[in-house]
């Protein structure tokens, strides 16, 4: 197993990283100077409606994150190159992480939008449900002590959980509906003001260089992992 | 015939070790024993709390009981032994996938109309529990039986298991508890039997090669 790895991968992302380091941190910095000062409050909601700017683009990453892994699993079927198993395995803590932040303040921002801290339609549920597939996932790879065949199955439980989530979500939607649809589908012609949309925007890409950094750091250890494992062999 | 006969050999060994064809049964009315010291059954909406717990004990039933659809053969060596036969493996598994659930839901199937008169349920809506549980407790058994080849031989993944399983068993709860979806309930059962039936014969390869 593991056989196509390149070996100069893990010197590569050791002089790389600092820069993401860097990146993150400007980003993040720039990101919230604008969401906290250089906004204007919500005429209903006030300030808020400022808790948008990490609520969403962690829900979009958490479900981003998750494409990226079943996407990954599936490659793992085509091409049977375990360096696709490696990438899942990376990112399925940090999704899991993007989902309890989406979770936590979404209930903290619902409050005091919508008078209760949950309530049970398609989304939010699909999301707790997004959460214990990330769970159920990482935990193949405790369960299975046989890293070859955890392997496998992890690729197969990957795939199906990307197929459980349409699901979920219709049959929910078809029994509850509270939450309001969704405002930044359409790019062409976004109904939220463009002052929001900046710091927004800015927010997402400061998300996005925190997951690239954090998956960045934990391919390396994964790729260590497996060169330790094949010293001891 | 030779599915025939593994079908008949499955369902002989659940009866003969007697626990196993009466345990979802008996589960179901133990459950159920316990609504009224929870709710009042002649509140108003009682059916709905009624149907809630019916699909509630059938999903943790089949959860409890989904090991013995491959694991006892697995140990002793007798899952080695039935896919070396050489017969098409998606047949094999769909035979264990009929006497599972022959052995576990046509029971629970039975003891309904008995728990409901208990209840004071009326005859229509015990026609509708029915049908709706005929429909969806095919798909459960499916990717109950799938999810439990996914850990062959490993006796620390209850947890596992059920973490992976209730997740994929919700849109059967949701469409099971609410009537009048028995087509939905059936064609939710075919896209769970194909895919089980895939995921099944992936790992059974997986696990005895």
């Amino acid at each position: 197993m593991f056989y196509k790895l390149p070996n100069t991968l893990i010197d590569t992302l050791r002089n790389w990283l600092p820069v993401f380091y860097s990146t993150t941190l400007v980003t993040f910095s720039i990101g919230l100077y604008y969401a906290i000062y250089n906004s204007p409050p919500d005429y209903i909601q006030g300030d808020s409606m400022r808790i948008m700017y990490v609520h969403v683009p962690a829900a979009w990453l958490s479900l981003g994150s998750y494409s990226i892994l079943a996407i990954s699993c599936i490659a793992w079927f085509v091409f049977r190159n375990p360096i696709f198993n490696l990438f899942a395995k990376s990112i399925a803590p940090i999704g899991a992480v993007f989902t309890i932040i989406a979770l936590v303040t979404g209930s903290i921002w619902g409050k005091p939008t919508w008078g209760t801290w949950w309530a049970w339609d398609a989304r939010l549920t699909s999301m707790l449900i997004l959460f214990f597939l990330y769970i159920a996932y990482m935990m193949t790879w405790q369960v299975i002590v046989n890293k070859e065949l955890a392997a496998k199955i992890s690729a197969a439980l990957g795939t199906i959980g990307f197929i459980n989530i349409p699901i979920i979500k219709f049959s929910v939607d078809w029994w509850n509906t509270l939450h309001q649809p969704a405002t930044i589908s359409k790019l062409s012609a976004p109904s939220i003001h463009i002052s929001m949309l900046t710091p927004l925007m800015l927010m997402t890409i400061a998300y996005l260089f925190l997951l690239i950094t954090l998956f960045l750091i934990r391919y390396k250890t994964e790729l260590v992992e497996v060169k330790i494992s094949r010293i001891k062999h | 015939m030779w599915f025939y006969n593994l079908i008949v050999r499955d369902l002989k060994l659940a009866f003969y070790s007697s626990t196993n064809f009466l345990f979802a049964a008996s589960f179901l009315i133990l459950i159920l024993i316990l609504l009224p010291f929870i709710i009042d059954p002649k509140v108003n909406q009682f059916i709905q709390i009624y149907t809630g717990f019916i699909w509630l004990s059938i999903a943790l039933s089949i959860l409890l009981t989904i090991d013995r659809v491959f694991e006892s053969d697995y140990e002793d060596g007798n899952l080695d032994a039935i896919i070396l036969t050489q017969k098409p493996l998606e047949l094999i598994v769909c035979s264990k996938f009929i006497s599972h659930w022959i052995a576990n839901c046509i029971p629970i199937i039975v003891v309904i109309p008995i728990s409901a008169i208990l209840f004071g349920i009326n005859i229509n809506e015990i026609i509708n529990i029915i049908l709706n549980v005929l429909a969806g407790s095919t798909g459960m058994v499916f990717i109950g039986s799938a999810v439990s080849s996914l850990t062959l031989g490993n006796k620390r993944s209850g947890i596992y298991k059920s973490i992976i399983v209730i997740p994929l068993y919700i849109p059967f709860i949701i469409f099971g508890a609410n009537q009048e979806s028995v087509l939905v309930l059936i064609g939710l059962s075919m896209f769970a039997f194909i895919f089980s039936l895939f995921t099944t014969t992936y790992s059974l390869r997986l696990y005895v090669e």
